[in-house]
């Protein structure tokens, strides 16, 4: 039994990096044509990733550099493991809203040892800006996975799923707004713009990743790819009902669910690109100001309403 | 004979995704925006811009480049991670170009370091310079863009040069 | 032309003012342009007159007020060439007085920055100079660096 739910982990972990880097390919192909260009095929993620693992030369910090980047990675399947993916549990359990939360720190830990140990001052601000962006955006995201706690009254990612069934979460009008806030709250979480400032590569000579080469950059993409999947499925889990659409546990239930999550999280990401296309840089404080300013009036605004639907 | 042996793969991979290091002093600097947006779009084949040079494959020479600027060149190629290639534009660096008689431009970049890919003109248009691009993929696979391999082996020789050229032709002083 | 009026010594050349002056005048000329409207400082220029053993220092001075260019221009010696630096009036004076500084050779007293600013590790006499010959510099010493001699069994 152990040994099936180690290889399911596994089998797991290298379907969602695969799905990831196949959209990193798909999102370039997209921008391409928002700009009225040809782009890169869709499987250059992997031709890219192919590339940086098989450099001959590898330029390296010290002990510390090199296993910042096991930070990263460690936390973001961590990630992965709590969330339900098309309706299969893996390490769901009760209480784990807050430790997803919890996880959501610990790859930005990975970005400042990295950078650290780097010795590059461009490294330093940028991972300071970093780690301004995520106290930034966590407030307004945690008010509304409140709200979200209050109206199900349970504090499992698994359980919301699974009382999603009769109706998704962001047809009930309180949830409208909440869901538009934590869309904003995603846009910071996969570092798009308008809040791409800690790694932007014209500011400050890409932030954190300014001494990343060869083999240190294609485990760092692969760690995007990681994101990528981890955040727009959280998302997806809270308020699109996780696609789950047949319930009766056979393989065909399995393969539909499977199909509907991935049309989910592919247009949640084609929105965070489109926003990401049309929209300048925010400055840090430009950034903070809106998450904090109008994002938690938001957030706290759906927050009083769901308690008012929930106490009447 | 070694080289035969490589990865395919490495190679294939290699070929398909050269991110560039635009190092933009020199006229042909101009040329490159062209070149990276929609008209003559350069992402089509995997290659893309980069910002430090850690990152970067391809190092681009875009001009003339004045003793001054050759020293800071050299630190940026020796902080790129093999295998690395440099693509050098316009007709100054093969032979001088318009500033052949100059107290101080180099006149042959090919003295001080390794060159894969000359592109002539004075500037290349941007059909140029996509067509050196192309040059350089074939010959990545065909296995004979190996300026990387010529730096380590020649290393002496290179820096004899650099030298010479830094100090103006004469032996090592304090303004160095 | 406003500036003739306020200096009596120029005359009108190609419809922008030329003065002639010397260099215990110069300083209190521009002083005096500089509070009359004559407020953006455009150029510093030098020009070698090997004929007549002197260099030409050309301040170049614009109106935005009355839209006139005027040039003030002093006469050095060859030999020694030195004059009082005038980043007091204009702080972006000292970066043209390094630059003629390095290029020909002129020596500006109250300057603390006269450091090499183009030409790094240069030993040569200035090189804008009538006198220096750049082509045969430029044989001399890049002509002459070596290739890289590559040993006969690679073939690259």
């Amino acid at each position: 039994m152990v040994i099936t739910k180690i290889a399911i982990i596994a089998l797991y972990t290298t379907a969602a990096m695969f799905v990831g880097i196949l959209f990193m390919g798909i999102g370039r192909k997209i921008v391409a044509r928002v700009h009225n260009r040809v782009g890169p095929p869709v499987y250059q993620g992997f031709i890219d990733i192919a590339k940086l693992l098989t450099k001959k030369t590898n330029i390296s910090h010290g002990w510390i550099y090199d296993l910042a980047l096991l930070f990263s990675i460690t936390g973001i399947i961590l990630t992965i493991l709590f969330l339900p993916i098309g309706g299969v549990k893996l390490l769901s359990m009760e209480g784990d809203a807050f430790l997803v939360l919890y996880l959501l720190a610990i790859p930005a830990l990975g970005f400042a040892l990295g950078a650290g140990a780097s010795g590059n001052p461009n490294a330093a601000i940028g991972v300071m800006r970093a780690l301004v962006m995520m106290l930034s955006y966590e407030l307004p995201f945690v008010v509304t996975l409140i709200a979200l706690m209050i109206y199900y009254d349970t504090s499992s990612i698994a359980q919301i799923v699974e009382m999603q069934r009769a109706r998704w979460a962001i047809m009930i009008p309180p949830f409208v707004l909440a869901a538009a806030v934590a869309d904003m709250a995603l846009q910071g979480m996969l570092m798009e713009a308008p809040f791409d400032i800690p790694i932007a590569p014209h500011e400050i000579a890409s932030g954190p990743m300014a001494e990343f080469g060869g083999k240190h950059l294609g485990t760092l993409m692969i760690y995007k790819a990681g994101t990528i999947v981890a955040y727009t499925t959280l998302f997806v889990d809270l308020f699109l009902g996780g696609g789950v659409v047949m319930y009766d546990g056979s393989l065909l239930a399995h393969i539909a669910n499977f199909a509907v999550w991935f049309v989910l999280i592919f247009i949640v990401f084609t929105l965070s690109l489109l926003i990401n296309t049309s929209f300048p840089r925010f400055r840090i404080e430009q950034a903070f100001k809106f998450y904090w300013k109008y994002e938690a009036l938001l957030a706290f605004i759906s927050l009083i309403w769901v308690y008012l639907v929930v106490i009447s | 004979m070694k080289y035969e042996d490589w990865n395919k793969i490495s190679r294939i991979a290699s070929r398909k995704s050269l991110w560039v290091l635009h190092f933009c002093t020199g006229c042909g600097a101009i040329e490159l925006p062209p070149v990276m947006t929609s008209r003559y779009d350069m992402e089509r084949f995997g290659m893309g811009p980069m910002a430090t040079p850690r990152q970067a494959d391809v190092l681009l020479i875009t001009g003339y480049l004045t003793v001054k600027t050759l020293k800071r060149v050299v630190n940026v190629y020796e902080q790129m991670q093999s295998p690395k290639y440099v693509i050098s534009f316009g007709s100054c660096p093969i032979n001088g170009g318009m500033y052949w008689d100059s107290y101080n431009t180099v006149k042959r970049l090919d003295r001080y370091l390794p060159v894969d890919v000359y592109v002539g003109g004075c500037m290349p248009r941007p059909e140029g310079v996509m067509n050196a691009f192309l040059k350089l993929m074939e010959l990545i696979d065909e296995g004979k863009a190996r300026g990387w391999e010529k730096y380590q082996k020649y290393y002496e020789q290179y820096k004899r040069n650099q030298k010479m050229a830094f100090n103006f032709g004469g032996e090592e002083n304090e303004g160095a | 032309m406003k500036a003739l009026e306020l200096i009596e010594k120029g005359e009108e050349m190609h419809g922008r003012a030329y003065i002639k002056s010397d260099r215990d005048e110069v300083s209190s000329i521009i002083k005096k342009l500089k509070e009359n409207g004559f407020d953006h400082f455009v150029m510093l220029s030098c020009i070698d007159w090997i004929d007549e053993n002197e260099f030409e220092l050309v301040y170049h001075l614009w109106s935005y007020e009355y839209k006139e260019h005027v040039m003030v221009s002093v006469r050095l010696p060859r030999d020694s060439p030195s004059i009082g630096s005038m980043h007091g009036l204009f702080p972006q004076i000292e970066t043209y007085e390094r630059e003629v500084h390095e290029m020909y050779g002129v020596d500006f007293e109250g300057n603390s920055r006269l450091t090499p600013f183009l030409l790094d590790g240069w030993r040569d006499i200035p090189p804008m100079r009538k006198d220096f010959d750049s082509k045969k510099f430029a044989e001399d010493v890049f002509d002459n660096i070596p290739e890289i001699k590559e040993e006969e069994d690679e073939g690259i």
